[in-house]
């Protein structure tokens, strides 16, 4: 395989890209300046090195724990579950959250082979051991982010002292956490109710 | 008539209040929809009869009618069938004063793209669920039978079809029990624990009992109506329209509605105790389900079922023993009363589609039929036949002759 065959290739493994968008970009980085370039590949060669999941909050970083686990002022009692690591930047462009989060890595999804043990939750029982306040379960307002908030809701709610509450449907039906507003999410968290 | 009006006590027993006006079809453009190439026309105000020979593309031209009310084939055709042999992409248009003035609503699909848009007033709908409903029209087709003898499939998706038109949230409430339902008997077929499958069981009855709620509130409200209109082209016979949602009805309320009934057990049950019902029903089911890797109860099993007098004085199930006439009966009547819903949520006439209705019945139930059309209705029509009729509706509707995929007046 040619060298520029290689590269739509790869370029087009990327999600929402189709083979004419992997095309155009590649032939957009030939023509770019070979600095800048060089440019995004180390930057995806950095990530790839330094950027892992944080081994308390499973979100990803280049430190462990990550900087909101390490942040002192951050309310450690409460948390915030979502479901990837891209849905904290959300709530943080919101700015009406100083707790922590916990990443579950996905959500269940039969249809895609995604249960229980292919989620975050193990690790997530354990932090509750200590001294958590409140869970905010907010995973998306889709069909199956709706399933996975009621399986965890009921995986919770024995636990002594832990309130267990869940965004408000501010959210667009079916709409990510990561294409919401801030607004919408600052409401969202607002409102949120026990389940 | 073996009872009187007064048996009756809902208003859509004496037939329709007249409506203050009715949704008029004006401009009709198409291009390489089916046999047609391009077509255009003006519909009189009153409505029209289409003579044409089988194959000429009568039901077509009602087929792309339609197609702009719900963005599907009524034939239960896919997209790509739609258009021309050769083509890529089909176009429908038509200008429509409806009780949001005049509009014009557009749909094209491109085969290539797999791609379908909806415009209205020239600008694109992202939602489908936003246009759909927006034309007004009710079809009567002869396939219409098939609702009464066919598959219990059909059923739902009468009622599917008619309460996405006239009930807000319905599209979506399906579309979600749909998405949920699928993943539930995934985690089924895979052994998913109990606590996996209540999670799935928490969305399923929540929109699950927003499905059921609607369809048992629409046949309720109808079921005199049907039972009227049945018994009026049968000439005497009894109709009875009942639902049947496979988790059988909330305690203490028949949701079968006879007029009697009705009347008796009051409204319908509310959704909550659609949902505490469904809840209890899949609780009921837990073994059989998992040893069937599938959701054995719920709307998507739900049957409507069309009962009558047949031969004598006892009321029996028309799909198994209605003759071929009983069940076109049952089947008119279902869309008389079809009719009268959306009269009710337009706040006026809808259009009538009527494609070829009168062929298959006999001169009695014909001319029944015929009067109910005239009778408080003043709907523009437009009538397919393969010959020119002694029907006449509307004071005589123009004539014109469809040959090729071409019309002439
Ligand atoms: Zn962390």
């Amino acid at each position: 395989m040619s060298a520029i065959e290689d590269l739509i290739t790869e370029l087009g493994r990327l999600p929402g890209v189709g083979r004419k968008t992997a095309q155009r970009l590649a032939y957009h980085l030939l023509k770019t300046p070979p600095g800048e370039a060089r440019q995004l590949s180390r930057a995806i060669d950095r990530v790839v090195d330094e950027v892992h999941a944080c081994s308390t909050c499973g979100n990803l970083s280049d430190s462990d724990p990550c900087e909101f686990c390490s942040d002192a002022r951050r309310d450690g009692a409460v948390l915030c579950v979502v479901e990837e690591a891209s849905d904290i930047t959300a709530v943080e462009k919101s700015g009406h959250f100083d707790g922590v989060y916990h990443v579950l890595g996905g959500r269940l999804s039969p249809l895609d082979g995604m249960g229980p043990d292919d989620l975050n939750i193990t690790a997530l029982l354990t932090r509750l051991r200590g001294g958590v306040r409140e869970v905010i379960l907010a995973t998306n307002p889709s069909v199956e982010g709706e399933a996975t908030a009621t399986y965890l809701h009921r995986l919770l709610r024995d636990l002594e002292g832990v309130r267990i509450t869940r965004l408000a449907r501010g959210l667009p039906v079916g709409g990510d956490l990561e294409y919401a507003d801030g607004v919408t999410i600052a409401e969202a968290f607002t409102g949120r109710r026990d389940m | 008539m073996p009872h009187s009006a007064s048996a009756h006590p809902s208003p859509q027993a004496s037939g329709p209040e007249p409506a203050t006006g009715a949704v008029r079809l004006g401009r009709i453009r198409l291009r390489d929809f089916r046999n047609f190439e391009r077509l255009e026309c003006e519909l009189p105000a009153e409505g029209v009869m289409i003579l044409g020979s089988n194959g000429a593309g009568k039901t077509n031209l009602l087929e792309a009618v339609y197609y702009l009310e719900v963005f599907r084939s009524f034939r239960g055709a896919s997209d790509r069938e739609l258009v021309r042999f050769g083509q890529e992409v089909f176009r429908v248009e038509a200008t429509v004063e409806g009780p949001r003035g005049e509009r014009t609503i557009a749909a094209a699909y491109s085969a290539a793209e797999r791609r379908k848009q909806v415009e209205v007033d020239r600008r694109e709908v992202s939602r489908l669920s936003d246009a759909i409903g927006g034309l007004g029209a009710v079809v009567f087709s002869l396939e219409d039978v098939e609702i009464v003898r066919g598959s219990p499939s059909g059923r739902r998706r009468f009622m599917d079809i008619l309460l996405s038109l006239v009930e807000p949230g319905y599209v979506d409430a399906l579309g979600k029990y749909r998405s949920v339902l699928s993943q539930r008997n995934e985690a089924l077929k895979g052994g998913a624990d109990r606590a996996q499958l209540e999670a799935w069981s928490a969305g399923l009855i929540e929109v699950g009992a927003r499905v059921m709620e609607a369809r048992a509130r629409w046949v309720a409200g109808r079921a005199a109506a049907f039972d009227h209109y049945h018994s009026r082209i049968a000439g005497g016979a009894r109709g009875v329209l009942g639902y049947r949602p496979s988790l059988g009805a909330p305690a203490g309320r028949a949701a079968a509605a006879s007029d009697d009934e009705a009347s008796a057990e009051g409204r319908p049950p509310s959704r909550a105790a659609w949902a505490e019902a469904f809840r209890a029903a899949l609780e009921r089911t837990r073994e059989r389900e998992r040893r069937r890797g599938v959701t054995v109860v719920g709307p998507h099993r739900d049957e409507l079922a069309f009962t009558a007098q047949v031969g004598g004085e006892e009321e029996r199930d028309l799909r198994t023993y209605g003759s071929g006439g009983q069940q076109r009966t049952a089947a008119l009547a279902l869309r008389l009363a079809e009719a009268d819903t959306l009269r009710e949520r337009l706040g006026r006439e809808p259009v009538y589609l009527l494609d070829d209705v009168f062929a298959e019945l006999d001169r009695e139930r014909s001319g029944r039929l015929l009067q109910l059309l005239e009778e408080g209705r003043s709907g523009q029509v437009v009538l397919t036949s393969p010959k020119p009729s002694e029907v006449r509706l509307r004071g005589g509707l123009d004539v014109w002759r469809l040959r090729d995929g071409r019309l002439e007046s």
